[in-house]
């Protein structure tokens, strides 16, 4: 009895040399973080809480005035702002346009790639397939601009070629925006390729095998062998293209600055213009704050669904 | 019921031979194991039955029809996967209906043979549950009912229990020796565990490096290994072996330092090379009986039967021996060993059995 009484003490005085070490133990993995930690608050989470604060305030960088506190009067002339309102329906327009494009396309060209997995030159042929995404939007952007180049451009040398008017897409009205969803889905649909082989590699060959061996038609094997395995992935690929998509800029200021008129004028290029041209940042920033906000809500409404599934599921 | 024929079958990857050039015929209406360590080739026979692979050469038949350019989806096969595969986003009734809607049943006829195949397998009670739910042992059987329940002329079984708990595992070879006396299928089953073969088998085709080496009834071949793999790999310890240094072969006549007595195998004598004899085929007993020799226990252990498994050393060669609960209670460091002519297999220099030309005398 004694012994155990004596035992018990000695474990109850180990108890804080354990928790000593344990400490010691966080403390190393705190030091180890700190400096990702240092640049991320500094780079990131600052920013973006000066970005909220001065959202709330009229600074234009040009007037010698002091920042001065005027609450929500920023997000007030923003939301009654005509033209805005117009540039955040466009961007929604040439999301919806150019993500649903590069889905179909991209989803197309996985399957036809993930079915010949023997046809020869596959492996160049996906590197090639894949070169759009992995070229600078800027530099995309700008040799399109010389292919549309009315004069010198080389769709034009064609047009002309075999007898055509020569077309100003980038000018034009009615061809301007299609021209930009084009290019972005040009751009983009290599990644939603990407994502439907990695959707379609998720799916257990046993699966697909047994599908084979047990006669299920097309339908059945998408609804319960394919989509229950590449839903997340593909749903993970959708979501960060929307995302992406909204944010939108360099192609449309690059190719045609918004114009002809206003007709591609995205959210993303006004709010460059304000902040970088007219240098209003407390407007700009009310802009900024307002977009992520529907960035988080895209995010929210992507993970509550695939949440309501699992849960569904369970 | 179909036959499956194989007549010349090879298959080659890129610079290695995985099935080579087999002839073979799997009996209809029975089942045959086809059995063999990791990489003999028997799963990529089988894939070839499915039509999952094709043979670089050489064809195979189900019965009379040529299926070896008929996709899979036509041959009218069933095939159980290592990984337990299961339709997802459905009911258990669901995942056994499924490859039946193609068949056009009555309703009451599907529901016949899904409740008959829930029935065997003990899966009643989970019929409406989602499949997602359930853990692997479970799924394994919607697997195995699935297949069973379509009643195709030929059901491929791929290692199907390898994957999966062992209290499952004995569940579902139990329900599976169940489902197999009912079944008038063509049955193919894969498997590297020899117990499960034993358990299973009508017959074992035994497979080494891309060919079978020896086929017939678990008995057969447990009783009668043609070659040294053979005693080695069935059995549970496998055959002891006495490797040419141990036996002496003058004239017609054998003798070793294992046993006393002196064997005439008249003319084969010559042939042989290395003896082969099962651990059971050692009598051990305690005390010292004539025509026994002495061995040495190095190791002792009990098995599940109760049956105890010794190690001996016995004229300088380790072997192992399985005796009775009683004897392997009482051993102590010396026991005495007999090994009688007839539980002797005798193998030639290239490890091919000759038991079967050779009478003891």
């Amino acid at each position: 009895m004694a012994k155990s009484v004596e035992t018990l003490e000695q474990s109850i005085k180990d108890v804080p040399k354990a928790k000593k070490l344990e400490s010691k133990k966080t403390w190393l993995s705190w030091g180890l973080l700190a400096p990702v930690l240092f640049f991320f608050i500094l780079m990131s989470v600052l920013p973006t809480v000066w970005m909220f604060g001065l959202a709330f305030y009229d600074y234009t960088l040009t007037s010698a005035q002091n920042p001065r506190f005027v609450g929500f009067d920023n997000f007030r002339d923003f939301l009654a702002n005509r033209a805005l309102a117009g540039a955040v329906s466009r961007t929604l327009i040439f999301v919806l346009s150019a993500v649903i494009l590069q889905t179909i396309l991209g989803i197309l060209i996985g399957v036809l790639f993930w079915k010949n997995d023997k046809m020869p030159g596959r492996r160049l042929a996906l590197t090639l397939l894949f070169t759009p995404m992995v070229v600078t939007p800027i530099a995309t952007s700008l040799f399109w601009k010389f292919i549309l180049d009315p004069t010198l451009g080389v769709l034009n040398f064609f047009v002309s070629t075999f007898g055509f008017d020569r077309i100003d897409t980038l000018s034009s009205t009615t061809l301007a925006f299609p021209t930009l969803v084009f290019v972005d889905t040009w751009m983009w649909t290599p990644f939603m390729t990407l994502m439907t082989l990695a959707a379609l590699g998720s799916v257990p060959k046993a699966e697909l095998e047994a599908a084979r061996v047990d006669r299920l038609p097309l339908t059945r094997l998408i609804r319960t062998v394919i989509w229950p395995h590449a839903k997340f992935i593909l749903g993970l690929g959708l979501l960060l293209r929307i995302i992406d998509a909204f944010k939108t800029m360099d192609l449309a200021y690059v190719m045609t600055g918004g114009g002809p008129g206003d007709r591609t004028e995205l959210i993303a290029v006004s709010l460059y213009r304000f902040a970088f041209k007219s240098f209003k940042l407390g407007y700009s920033s009310a802009v900024s704050v307002f977009l992520l906000f529907v960035a988080i809500a895209l995010t929210a409404i992507y993970l509550y669904v695939l949440n309501a599934r699992k849960k569904a599921e369970e | 019921m179909y036959d499956i024929r194989l007549e010349n079958v090879t298959k080659e990857f890129d610079n290695f031979t995985a099935v080579d050039d087999i002839t073979f015929t799997i009996p209809k209406s029975s089942v045959t194991v086809l059995l063999g360590p990791s990489g003999c080739g028997k799963t990529t026979l089988m894939r070839m039955i499915a039509g999952l692979e094709t043979p670089t050469r050489g064809r195979i038949f189900f019965g009379e029809h040529d299926v070896t350019d008929v996709p899979t989806r036509r041959r009218n096969i069933g095939m159980v996967f290592q990984y337990p595969v299961i339709y997802r986003g459905t009911s258990v009734r669901k995942n056994l209906e499924l490859p039946l809607l193609s068949e056009k049943l009555s309703k009451d006829e599907l529901d016949k043979r899904v409740d008959e195949v829930a029935e065997i397998l003990d899966l009643t009670s989970v019929l409406k549950r989602r499949v997602e739910e359930l853990d692997n042992g479970t799924r394994q059987k919607i697997a195995v009912g699935r297949e069973v329940a379509r009643q195709p002329r030929i059901i491929l079984f791929d290692e199907p229990i390898t994957n999966i708990d062992l209290t499952s595992k004995m569940e579902l070879k139990r329900s599976m020796k169940e489902l197999f006396s009912r079944l008038k299928q063509t049955i193919v089953y894969v498997t590297h565990d020899q117990t499960e073969a034993m358990t299973l088998a009508d017959q074992i085709a035994l497979m080494q490096d891309g060919v079978i080496t020896q086929s017939d009834s678990p008995k057969v071949i447990y009783e009668n290994p043609n070659s040294q793999f053979a005693g080695w790999f069935l059995g549970n310890p496998g055959m002891n072996f006495v490797p040419s240094e141990f036996v002496s072969v003058a004239g017609t006549k054998i003798t070793s330092p294992l046993f006393t007595q002196t064997i005439d195998l008249g003319s084969k004598a010559t042939s042989v090379d290395i003896l082969g004899v099962r651990a059971e085929g050692i009598s051990v007993s305690i005390s010292q009986v004539a025509g026994a020799c002495a061995a040495t226990v190095t190791r002792k252990s009990i098995g599940a039967g109760g049956q105890y498994l010794l190690d001996l050393t016995v004229g300088g060669l380790l072997v192992k021996a399985r005796v009775s609960h009683s004897i392997g209670r009482e051993a102590k460091d010396t026991v005495w060993t007999s090994i009688a002519s007839e539980n002797i297999t005798f193998f030639d220099s290239s490890g091919k059995a000759l038991s079967s030309e050779i009478k003891v005398k």
